[in-house]
């Protein structure tokens, strides 16, 4: 059993390495050929772990060998749209201001049920609101609505508004984030006035501080209700 | 270019050579073990034919066929299913109570399915287009 145990290590860890090699892609965003190679490693990694005549190095092999294919498949889309669109298809136009285009449709193999249900996971409920959809290579929707339909922006009103920024987590359960002391440009003082102004007496009492640029600071005890105060503007928290 | 991209190419390049390291390895070590392995056959063939099987040099022999085999099979069975290998085991092990039990015919026998595993097993599991297909 413990040869088991030490196998399924082994692989977890190879498997790791190789997904974090070949990037940060979720499965729902993932290429045709990416999703076949994830599906055929699955299956491959479980059978050393499962069979113990069999050599760990059945598993890895195959694992490394399906990586290198990866990389030539993805290279080879890099320097080659045609290649790309061979591979991964191409986005198809399946709304456009005349209705739905249902040839587009047959060529997807997608019903108008499955469009529908597409559009209103893009929070739109009547096709009557979109100028374009687009059915994307990994399978996504996505949609342009008709202007008279679109959300409204600050832009579109003209307001004159500041600039949002980034939080930056000073406080993290109970501890100082020191690395992020600097890109917020405060120091530890600064925090024990904040505390102060919360009326919180130790840092460790912190569930979570964050400061933006704007000296918008979010700061919650454990087992307490948020607070938000405003202290001086910062100059380097990121925007 | 990125750190990140670096890291990628050293990563791929690795992998490249580890797999054709193994390959190599894996192609070096079961010609070089089968080979010794039929070598012994063949010399056991001859020493039993002269001397009949109830002999000190045959007994000999099967014992350090038994030794190599036993060290070859250790190194092999990183890279190969040992399902696929333990009958040559097996039948060197069936050699030696074929000698004290007196039954040349097994014996012989023996020997033969053992030289024939190590031809066939070169021809299953070398790299041809038979086999990939």
């Amino acid at each position: 059993m413990l040869t088991i145990v030490v196998r399924a290590i082994i692989i977890y860890v190879v498997v790791l390495f190789l997904y974090r090699l070949m990037g940060k892609r979720q499965l729902g965003q993932m290429q045709p050929f990416e999703l076949v190679l994830t599906l055929i490693i699955a299956d491959l990694a479980t059978i050393p772990m499962a069979e113990v005549s069999v050599p760990v190095l059945h598993g890895i092999v195959p694992l490394l060998t399906l990586v290198i294919v990866h990389f030539v498949l993805t290279f080879l889309c890099k320097i080659s749209n045609r290649f790309a669109w061979f591979l991964s298809g191409k986005p198809v136009i399946v709304i456009n201001p005349n209705g739905i285009d249902y040839k587009a449709l047959k060529n997807l193999n997608i019903s108008v049920d499955d469009v529908f249900e597409a559009i209103r996971g893009c929070g739109y409920f009547s096709i009557e609101q979109i100028q374009y959809a687009i059915m994307e290579t990994n399978g996504k929707m996505s949609v342009m609505p008709k202007s008279q339909f679109a959300p409204v922006t600050v832009g579109d009103m003209k307001f004159d508004v500041e600039k949002s920024a980034i939080p930056v987590n000073i406080i993290n359960e109970g501890k100082i984030v020191k690395e992020n002391l600097q890109i917020a440009g405060i120091e530890e003082n600064d925090i024990k006035n904040i505390l102060l102004q919360a009326k919180i007496k130790k840092v460790k009492d912190v569930l979570i501080l964050t400061v933006d640029k704007n000296g918008q600071v979010y700061i919650q005890k454990f087992y307490d209700k948020y607070q938000t105060l405003q202290i001086q503007k910062l100059g380097r928290v990121q925007e | 270019m990125t750190k990140y991209l670096w890291f990628k190419i050293i990563a791929i390049v690795c992998i490249v050579a580890i797999l054709v390291a193994i390959c190599i390895i894996e192609d070096r070590l079961v010609v070089s073990s089968l080979e010794e392995v039929d070598n012994f056959c063949f010399e056991i063939e001859q020493v039993a034919q002269e001397n009949g099987i109830v002999d000190g040099q045959v007994a000999s022999l099967v014992d350090n066929l038994e030794y190599r085999w036993t060290e070859n099979e250790e190194k092999m069975c990183f890279m190969i299913n040992h399902k696929s290998i333990e009958q040559i085991g097996i039948e060197i092990v069936r050699l030696k109570t074929y000698i004290d039990e007196e039954e040349p015919i097994e014996f012989f026998v023996s020997l033969k399915i053992i030289q024939h595993y190590c031809e066939t097993f070169q021809h299953f599991m070398g790299a041809s287009f038979h086999n990939i297909l």
